[in-house]
């Protein structure tokens, strides 16, 4: 009898640890890219306030999130920050062909440790030995690495480069890097420059000329439970509201292609 | 298979460096521990051992706190001499030799305490002077532990990732096996990582073999 009562209590404490902690309000699930971070996080809490749906953001390098939602990770709605990764998951048949909406624009810089001695003024300048590391995203899976490849091959600069490149597996890596002082510059986004604040400086916004835009796609996917509640968050994205939370934290709106009244927030940067 | 040669050869020399810093630290801790009774003993013995049990992003972090550019000494080196660790090969060395490191001790402490302390007292009476007694009646007696010791420790560095990932970073110019395949993983590119895959089962399986076999074949 004993044994059985122990045997019981196992049982039961076994099932304790394999229950997830249940969550009470309706979910969606956000796999985005790790460049949204901040603006998403509001844009998530305030939709919470508001609505009572819980989002759960998932952030990483676009290409991570593309292959663990092939891999089957529950996902409802996938932003990424390049049309190739949203491209293959439409080829998979994950999401529906013609339902990829763009919510916003970005723009490539260069950074630098803000107390760097005698930082390089400009892409070009990567070349000179001075500039002993430089950072970007893993160009395969983090598409800021291969915006930055794209305008370092554009420059002609790739082979000088080359044995001085450190991959970040995400773009917020290779800021973190320049933050840290470990690299002498890196290439990221405007907004992440933006949100990392005093510790890094822009030296120099990459020309569009010299890369494919940068886009924001959002793709709500096919085996989504929660397609209405993905889709009607995505709608908040794409309204005044969610665009101006993007504005706010740098990032250029949806609708207009990425060139014109964008360059301020790019280059403002105290 | 051309992509294993560079990864290969880096990987087996950092796992050297780190395991003779391993062992430079390794074997006097081991020879005093083992003899000797002084007060923070314990604490040693744990700062000692504990490496095996923390997680390598622990060690990476600390290294990093400690020695990165921004680092508590780090900031200093890299003030003075524009010198920072990380990203570096010394670095990877480092993070290798702290994880190899209770792998040596270990084994090493288990050798100096198998040995008889009335050999080496006879030896002492005998007109040896105290290095003597180390390199001839110690050392040889405590061989066993140290070879054991050493061949762990080189494995250990020689698997070693957390850390280095961490410290050494990722530069695609320069990786080192485990971290080849982490990369063949990250850019989505599986198949690209079996010869280093391979390369890694093999060399593991040969060292822990050997050391299998001098452990059996030197128990009398």
């Amino acid at each position: 009898m004993r044994t059985v009562i122990s045997l019981y209590i196992i049982l039961a404490f076994f099932q304790l640890l394999v229950t997830p902690v249940k969550a009470n309000a309706q979910t969606i699930n956000i796999s985005a890219a790790i460049s949204l971070k901040d603006a998403l996080g509001e844009l998530a809490k305030t939709y919470e306030s508001r609505t009572g749906v819980h989002i759960e953001l998932t952030l990483g390098a676009s290409g991570h999130l593309a292959d663990q939602i092939l891999q089957g990770a529950p996902a409802d709605l996938f932003i990424s920050a390049d049309e190739k990764h949203v491209k293959d998951l439409t080829e998979a048949h994950v999401v529906k062909a013609g339902t990829t909406r763009i919510i916003a624009h970005n723009r490539l810089v260069l950074i630098v440790p803000a107390d760097a001695a005698s930082p390089p003024s400009g892409f070009a300048q990567l070349a000179d030995a001075s500039v002993k590391r430089i950072a970007i995203g893993e160009p395969k899976s983090v598409p800021a690495g291969e915006y930055a490849i794209q305008v370092l091959t554009a420059l002609k600069l790739q082979d000088a480069v080359a044995s001085r490149l450190v991959y970040g597996s995400n773009v917020r890596q290779v800021l973190t890097y320049v933050e840290a002082g470990e690299v002498s510059a890196g290439i990221v986004y405007s907004t992440d420059a933006l949100e990392a604040g005093a510790k890094v400086k822009i030296v120099a916004t990459a020309d569009e000329s010299t890369h494919s835009p940068i886009a924001y796609y959002a793709a709500p996917l096919i085996n989504s439970k929660q397609r209405d509640a993905a889709e009607k968050f995505l709608d908040y994205l794409l309204g005044t509201e969610g665009q101006a939370a993007l504005h706010s934290h740098g990032f250029q709106p949806a609708e207009t292609p990425a060139t014109a009244p964008a360059a301020a927030p790019a280059k403002g940067t105290p | 298979m051309n992509d294993l040669w560079g990864p290969l050869w880096l990987s087996l020399r950092i796992a050297t460096v780190a395991t003779i810093v391993a062992g430079l630290v390794a074997i006097p801790m081991a020879m005093l521990m083992s003899r000797r009774r002084f007060i923070g003993k314990s604490l040693i013995e744990c700062i000692l051992v504990v490496p095996m049990v923390l997680p390598p992003t622990v060690i990476g972090y600390l290294i990093i706190l400690w020695l990165g550019a921004r680092g508590l000494i780090g900031h200093w080196l890299y003030e003075r001499f524009e010198y920072s660790i990380v990203f570096r090969f010394e670095g990877a060395a480092l993070a290798a030799a702290i994880v190899a490191l209770p792998m040596f001790y270990l084994p090493a402490k288990a050798g100096f305490a198998s040995v008889a302390r009335e050999l080496e007292e006879n030896a002492r009476l005998l007109g040896a002077n105290r290095w003597q007694v180390f390199w001839q009646v110690t050392l040889p007696l405590a061989r066993r532990g140290l070879n054991s010791g050493l061949v762990l420790a080189f494995a250990r560095a020689l698997g070693e990732f957390g850390a280095t990932m961490m410290v050494f970073g990722w530069t695609p110019s320069r990786l080192t096996l485990p971290i080849s395949v982490y990369a063949d993983y990250e850019s989505g590119d599986l198949s690209h990582a079996a010869w280093a895959v391979g390369a890694m089962l093999i060399l593991s399986f040969a060292l822990i073999a050997a050391h299998n076999r001098s452990a059996s074949s030197t128990q009398d």
